[in-house]
């Protein structure tokens, strides 16, 4: 029943960390053995085998807290590895869109909003960032090879390519917040 | 109040007590309740991700231990992370000297 109440914790981390997208194997058993030595040494200061594994598990802190500490941790790495692929695929749809034989612009924006929502989805936090990275570089390119700095089009393009990634990015991140919600109803 | 002041300077502790000799989680969580006099009041949990950080940064380095009970993860201080403790003391020490300065703690 003891060994119960620490595997429920523990699912319950896991669960919590599968959706930040940080499951790790190692540290949850790291911190199993943390909490089966903290239950012994309780039990070994005279608390009953119940009370001991209350106090482990009240002092290691609840599983919303421990996450959140694991995301904030972590959260550097991955969000400058999303947002290095932000700017790679907004260069690489920038480079395909410049060249001659290229004329679908329906295929652009499909591409630039797909990806843009796939980032966020990914876990990128902050979707504004994730539409300039991917939708900044065609707009760019554009204007500075064809010299065009006459308005309405040097500001008109622009904008229309971030909308289309802004909307992705949002889009993104709202499935993204769907999908933690549903698994934490679940 | 002290355990959100201790959070930030969470870093320095964990390395301090790391250089005393390698040890695991629950070893470094006690030690460092015992050296704060229990003020250390954070939830236990929130140290881990701290030391895998600190791993991540080459300031520690761990490895299993599997002759005990529960599988262990042992931490020890890296050379950089030696180096670190050092400049981070020093800092501490300029930034205590100041503060205690300026309120009157001689």
């Amino acid at each position: 029943m003891n060994r119960t109440r620490i595997q429920s914790y523990l699912l319950a981390l896991r669960r919590e960390l599968w959706i930040r997208g940080l499951i790790d194997a190692e540290s949850l058993s790291e911190i199993k053995s943390h909490l089966l030595e903290a239950v012994e040494q309780n039990v070994k200061r005279g608390l009953s085998k119940d009370e001991a594994e209350l106090e482990a598990l009240a002092r290691f802190g609840n599983v919303k807290t421990i996450a959140s500490a694991f995301e904030r941790e972590r959260i550097d790495l991955v969000q400058k590895i999303l947002f290095a692929l932000a700017v790679l695929t907004g260069l690489f749809i920038a480079y395909v869109d410049s060249r001659p034989t290229w004329d679908d612009s329906g295929i652009t924006a499909g591409a630039i909003l797909l990806s843009s929502g796939l980032i966020t989805l990914l876990g990128f936090r902050r979707p504004w960032l994730i539409a300039l990275a991917i939708g900044l570089w065609m707009p760019l390119y554009e204007t500075v090879t064809s010299h065009n700095f006459k308005f309405p089009g040097v500001i008109l393009f622009p904008l229309v390519i971030l909308l289309i990634a802004t909307v992705g990015a949002y889009a993104g991140w709202a499935a993204r917040l769907g999908i933690r919600k549903t698994c934490h109803l679940a | 109040m002290i355990g959100e002041a201790l959070k930030g300077h969470l870093d320095l502790l964990l390395l301090s007590v790391l250089a005393e000799g390698p040890a695991h989680g629950y070893a470094v969580i006690e030690s460092l309740r015992q050296h704060s006099s229990g003020l250390f009041d954070l939830p236990e949990g929130t140290v881990y991700p701290a030391l895998h950080r600190l791993e991540e940064q080459g300031l520690l380095r761990s490895r299993w231990q599997e002759d005990s009970p529960h599988r262990k993860r042992v931490y020890h201080l890296t050379a950089k992370g030696e180096e670190t403790l050092a400049k981070r003391q020093a800092e501490w020490q300029r930034f205590s000297k100041a503060i205690n300065a300026t309120v009157g703690i001689k």
